[in-house]
């Protein structure tokens, strides 16, 4: 399974066909409110992956199913000559809540066990739906990143010296939805204002006596969207400062606990000065006495300062947070916006 | 008498019994302690074969002792008594020894044994009541004994005793059947028991074996010499025994002749002119050094001070004498004895006499030390000498061991009631040596005798501090008047005192008075006063600096504020009066009311718990903890409840926070039982006046019985029935406010039982506090509810911002901690310049770091005093910070 292709270049952008996106966003918003995840197929060439397949896992709980259907699911898609090389997985999020452990643990998974080249594709399903703009973003791992979780140690120290903080765990990359020329003269086709209104449901808000004139641009790829007009703000808002409450709760304990470790430490630290001043005293009174010194080293055998907890979790807690607050920073500034025009056009 | 002795020979160990000797020594009440001693001292000269004179029948002695005083006629005619007893027990066993009946003689001689040695024993008992009870007296006691000679008649008895055993046995081989086996067997034990008892009289035995006569005579004592003669003896006995060599140089012992204890008593009795105070000097040398006898230098000095004529004599002989005292008990825990309290007590009376009548002599701390002790000095007149001593320790070291042995007692018994009895003497010394102390200028002294006296003051009601004024204005007479405390008035005489301390240099003087005048406002309905004081004096901000019984006090302070305010009906106040004290959990030890046995879960060091049994308050002033309790918790409903009602069911904002646990608690019960203690009277009234039924919380709080320790019972009664219907609509209005558009005051002023006029002004308090959105309509005389409530994005952002806030904070500590971790010198310095402004987080954290001792932890939350009656401002940020 693993790829057999060198790692030339590093990657650069990922390439997502058209089904691609349509299938993920179709698995993540059918089972919308939980979490879901699935496979990505394809091949990198030049430091640009192209993401041809992709396939659903099963939501289940039991890991050897899962992994017996992967198994199955690769066998039978190498039977039909599809793509089946893995090149990354995909999850579905709800308002970027996405950075997590586990997140960085299946990611550190694929980079580390099948390709350097993994990348993992974030469709949040509820910022697309409450901001009306497709939001799929890739990531991968930053090398440094990926050394530190090796050893498994978050401390202070080690992430002061790996400059590791929270905007370089992950490598943001480029997503481009690309399609073959056939889907795209398909589209074009579909555009021609010949196309039936009936088939476009969407369109309800207009009457019917303008649904002619206004068809074709309306469906033209980039025509003007009403949903960013949209003056329901509420729903969104209070999702994000729901998921910030729990994150600054989170964060509180693991302050606590860092707080809890200081002090414990301070605690030790203070009884082997004591020994050690302690002990230089009965040295000093034994070099007057003429006799041998002790050692003064047994202090780190007889004393063990407490293992700083891991900052990794509040590590990804700050990340959430700062996710959470750029979203709502992003979707308050034109919200501001609608609500000033809205109120001009009231008065 | 002789069938008591009967009934106690029966009991072989009586000797050691010593509930059997008090028995008897109650019969000798009338002996005085000089006569027994007298006794002691003959008996011994009795040792020399040749003193005895007058010995040559018990009757002479009779007409001996018939000249002298009746005290000690009474004492010869109850030796002769013993005598004949003793007598008659010899002649049972001769009778015994002519019957050949073993039993009997056995039991007569069981008797006569106990009875000698209960003779011995009471003379052992005389030893020790004058010798101040001691057993290493007692052993001392006994090896006088064993000097003392024992009747001839007994060691004869003994002998002949002896001698018919023997031939009792030969008879015995000869003819065993004879004798029945009862009979053998007491032979057998009296055997075993002559044996034992003989040893001690070996060379008696040997003696008289081998010339009856030696002992003809038996050695009874001989009183003839005058009393103040066996005195003086006596003295030069004591002397001798202090120097700790038996052949001491005075005369008086080692001289054979009883003519030479007449002279040596003439040579000591010229010692009370001049002597005197050389002996003085050679006991005072001797104090402290390990051979020393602490007791007998007592009675040493107690007979100088008989002798002591002149002004200077008795005032050196009684400072000797008063630190002696003193330091007869050198234990930590112990208490001075209450008699050896009250001679002492009476001694510092006597000395404070002397200064008032004779006023050529002072005594104070750093005066010259004369050279020639040992003469006597007259002071010039109008030219008042001088001496090194200090009456402040004196007063002070009695006042301490009053305020000890109260610590001691149990405060349930009348022991207790007798003891404090002491008091009025007590305070009657401190007033008279304040008086000698302003008379003398002594400014230290009087700083510091005034203070006691304020502490002896402050926590009375003023009934009874115009009772204890006017009881020493009684004892002290009118020639004891001091010139700085002028007032009979209660109230006029604390202040009096306390302004008189705050002119003191000593800080510590002020700070106490202070707290103590605060106290005493407190404890007599004067709030706002107290109040004020306490908040310009800035105590808070410095108290944790203080010392412990200081930092005691002002808990006490604070508790007794706490306890002002809410019977004022200020329940906001007193709640945070009472929140540091009672909130902590461990009101108990805070007040110095009791000890606490365990902490976090591991006993307290032994050390510590004893340092902290000292510093105990004696029961009378202590402030009732379950009254303290009922109080607080009352505080807490009236002020939880409607801020509950008002925060909806989940707010974090809290209070109480035992109030809350203990609700909580409540709450979970599956089953609740009728209200049995205070708590539950108050959980339950909690609950009902939730639910806004205020009737029921009315009666459930006027069912606690505890109202009645507080003065104007029915006056602080009617007040919580006040508050509680108030807090009632309050809390109505804040629960059911959204079900409502209108609400008619009267229908309000109906439900609760106020008049329209109180409804609305509590209504119009609401509304401006901005707690409730509402208007009063005037006209329809209605209440017009706005409903506005919070969209949920409102309220999550104002959690939001709370929780942030919180993150902030917290960071911000973590930091500096961990600053602090990095650079300790840095630390250091920030703390000083930080001063005493008491910021939680550094507090913790130099608690954290320098291990937890317990008081400075207190102190720790002591900072937050600051804001006693700021809380509602700032109150809340406290709180997270001690979070």
């Amino acid at each position: 399974m693993a790829t057999s292709l060198p790692s030339s270049e590093p990657l650069h952008t990922v390439q997502l066909d058209g089904l691609v996106v349509l299938k993920i966003i179709k698995h993540c918003r059918e089972s919308y409110p939980v979490d879901v995840t699935g496979q990505l197929l394809g091949l990198d060439v030049d430091g640009v992956l192209e993401v041809t397949n992709c396939f659903p896992f099963p939501s289940s709980d039991d890991d050897e199913a899962s992994a017996q259907y992967q198994l199955d699911m690769m066998r039978c898609l190498r039977e039909v000559n599809v793509d089946n090389n893995t090149v990354g997985w995909y999850r579905s999020a709800h308002l970027g809540n996405f950075m997590d452990l586990n997140l960085i643990d299946t990611q550190y998974n694929y980079q580390n066990s099948l390709s350097a080249q993994s990348v993992v594709i974030i469709h949040d399903v509820s910022k697309s739906a409450a901001q009306g703009n497709l939001s799929l973003r890739a990531f991968r791992l930053t090398e440094a990143f990926m050394k530190a979780y090796e050893k498994k140690t978050f401390t202070t120290e080690s992430m002061i010296k790996n400059k590791l903080t929270l905007s370089n765990i992950f490598d943001e990359l480029p997503i481009q939805v690309h399609n073959s020329h056939l889907v795209t003269a398909l589209l074009h086709d579909l555009d021609s204002p010949v196309a039936d209104a009936n088939r476009l449901p969407s369109l309800t808000t207009f009457t019917s006596t303008q649904k002619t004139a206004t068809l074709a641009e309306d469906n033209a790829p980039l025509a003007p969207n009403l949903e960013v007009l949209d003056l329901e703000l509420d729903p969104f808002m209070q999702k994000n400062l729901e998921n910030l409450l729990d994150c600054a709760d989170a964060q509180q304990q693991e302050h606590n606990n860092y707080q809890y470790w200081q002090r414990s430490v301070a605690r030790e630290q203070t009884k082997i000065q004591a020994w050690l001043t302690k002990r230089k005293q009965e040295n000093a009174q034994r070099a007057q006495n003429g006799q041998s010194l002790l050692p003064e080293d047994e202090v780190n055998s007889l004393f063990k300062l407490p293992t700083e907890p891991s900052r990794l979790e509040s590590m990804l807690l700050n990340a959430q947070i700062h996710n959470f607050t750029k979203q709502l920073n992003q979707f308050a500034g034109p919200s501001l916006g609608r609500l000033y025009s809205v109120q001009e056009l009231q008065k | 008498m002789a069938s008591r002795f009967f009934r106690s020979a029966t009991d072989s160990e009586s000797e050691t019994d010593s509930s059997d000797n008090d028995s008897f020594i109650s019969d000798e009440e009338l002996s005085s302690d000089e006569d027994m001693s007298d006794a002691d001292d003959d008996l011994k000269r009795d040792d020399q074969p040749k003193k005895n004179r007058f010995l040559k029948g018990g009757s002479d002695s009779d007409a001996d002792s018939d000249d002298e005083d009746g005290g000690r006629r009474q004492i010869k005619s109850q030796k002769d008594k013993r005598y004949e007893e003793m007598e008659s027990c010899v002649k049972t066993i001769e009778n015994g020894e002519k019957n050949n009946d073993w039993t009997l003689i056995s039991n007569g001689k069981c008797l006569t044994y106990d009875f000698i040695f209960l003779f011995f024993t009471l003379l052992v008992l005389q030893f020790t009541a004058e010798f101040d009870k001691l057993n290493k007296l007692m052993t001392k006691a006994q090896a006088g004994i064993n000097g003392i000679v024992t009747p001839k008649f007994y060691i004869k008895c003994l002998v002949e005793l002896e001698d018919f055993l023997q031939e009792a046995a030969q008879k015995e081989k000869a003819a065993k059947k004879k004798m029945n086996a009862n009979n053998a067997k007491a032979m057998n034990a009296m055997k075993q028991k002559l044996k034992k008892n003989n040893k001690s009289f070996e060379d008696k035995i040997e003696q008289y074996r081998k010339d009856p006569d030696s002992l003809e005579e038996p050695a009874i004592i001989a009183v003839v010499a005058t009393k103040k003669k066996s005195k003086n003896a006596f003295l030069a006995g004591s002397d001798s025994e202090d120097e700790g060599a038996p052949g001491s140089s005075t005369p008086a012992i080692d001289d054979a002749e009883f003519t030479t204890v007449g002279k040596g008593g003439k040579a000591v009795a010229e010692i009370t002119s001049e002597n005197l105070l050389q002996k003085l000097r050679e006991i005072l040398e001797a104090r402290g050094k390990k051979s020393t006898d602490r007791n007998e230098q007592i009675v040493t000095l107690q007979r100088l001070l008989k002798d002591a004529t002149s002004s200077y004599q008795s005032i050196k002989v009684l400072l000797a004498l008063i630190s002696s005292r003193f330091d007869a008990n050198l234990s930590m825990t112990g208490y001075m004895q209450v008699e050896l309290w009250r001679s002492v007590e009476k001694e510092i009376n006597q000395l404070l006499k002397i200064f008032e009548t004779d006023p050529s002599f002072y005594v104070f701390e750093v005066a010259e030390d004369f050279d020639d002790e040992d003469k006597d000095i007259i002071a010039k007149p109008g030219q008042p000498i001088g001496l090194r001593g200090s009456l402040i320790s004196f007063v002070e070291r009695l006042d301490d061991e009053f305020t000890k042995s109260l610590q001691n007692i149990d405060p349930h018994t009348t022991d207790y009631i007798d003891r404090m009895r002491d008091e009025a003497g007590l305070y009657a010394i401190l007033v008279r040596s304040q008086v000698y102390f302003e008379k003398h200028n002594l400014a230290a002294s009087i700083g510091r005798v005034v203070m006691r006296r304020l502490e002896h003051v402050y926590f009375k009601p003023e009934q009874v501090i115009s009772q204890m004024e006017i009881a020493t204005a009684s004892v002290l007479g009118d020639h004891v008047k001091s010139s700085i405390i002028t007032a009979t008035d209660p109230a006029e005489l604390v202040h009096q005192l306390c302004t008189y301390l705050y002119q003191q240099d000593v800080s510590v003087l002020r700070t106490r008075a202070m707290l103590c005048h605060i106290y005493h406002h407190a404890l007599h309905q004067r709030f706002h006063v107290a109040r004020d004081m306490l908040l310009m004096s800035h105590l808070q901000e410095t108290i944790h600096q203080a010392d412990i019984p200081t930092q005691i006090l002002y808990n006490r302070v604070m508790v007794q504020l706490g306890l002002c305010a809410f019977r004022d009906g200020l329940i906001k106040e007193s709640h945070s009066c009472l929140q540091e004290v009672q909130g902590s959990g461990r009101p108990k030890e805070l007040l110095a009311q009791g000890v606490q046995m365990q902490r976090y879960g591991q006993p307290v060091a032994a050390d510590q718990e004893q340092l902290e049994r000292q510093r105990q308050l004696p029961f009378h002033m202590h402030i009732n903890l379950e009254l303290l309790e009922c109080v607080y918790h009352t505080c807490s409903m009236l002020l939880e409840i409607p801020a509950q009602a008002q925060a909806g069911p989940n707010n974090k904002k809290v209070i109480s926070k035992t109030f809350r646990r203990l609700l909580d608690y409540n709450e979970r019960q599956a089953f609740l039982g009728p209200p049995e203690n205070i708590r539950d009277h108050i959980m339950g009234a909690a609950k009902a006046l939730a639910s806004g039924e205020w009737e029921k919380s009315r009666d459930l709080i006027m069912a606690i019985k505890i109202w009645e320790l507080m003065p104007n019972t029915q006056h602080i009664k009617d007040m919580l029935a006040r508050k509680i219907q108030e807090e009632g609509l309050r809390t109505y209005l804040f629960t059911y406010a959204s079900y409502y558009s209108t609400v008619g005051l009267a229908q309000l002023s109906k439900m609760f039982d106020l008049s329209t006029v109180n409804v609305s002004s509590i209504v119009a308090k609401m509304i401006w506090q901005e707690e409730l959105s509402a208007s009063l309509d005037q006209v329809t005389q209605c209440v017009v509810l706005h409903q506005v409530e919070q969209s949920r994005v409102q309220q999550l952002a104002l959690q939001f911002a709370d929780k942030a806030v919180n993150l902030v904070e917290q960071n911000e500590r973590l930091l500096e901690q961990k600053n602090a971790e990095q650079r300790p010198e840095q630390q250091q310095q920030q703390k000083d310049r930080r001063g005493n402004k008491g910021q939680p987080g550094n507090q913790q954290n130099r608690n954290a770091v320098s291990g937890q001792r317990p008081f400075q932890q207190r102190t720790g939350g002591r900072n937050n005093f600051n804001n006693v009656f700021g809380n509602a401002v700032r109150g809340g940020r406290t709180q997270s910070a001690r979070r």
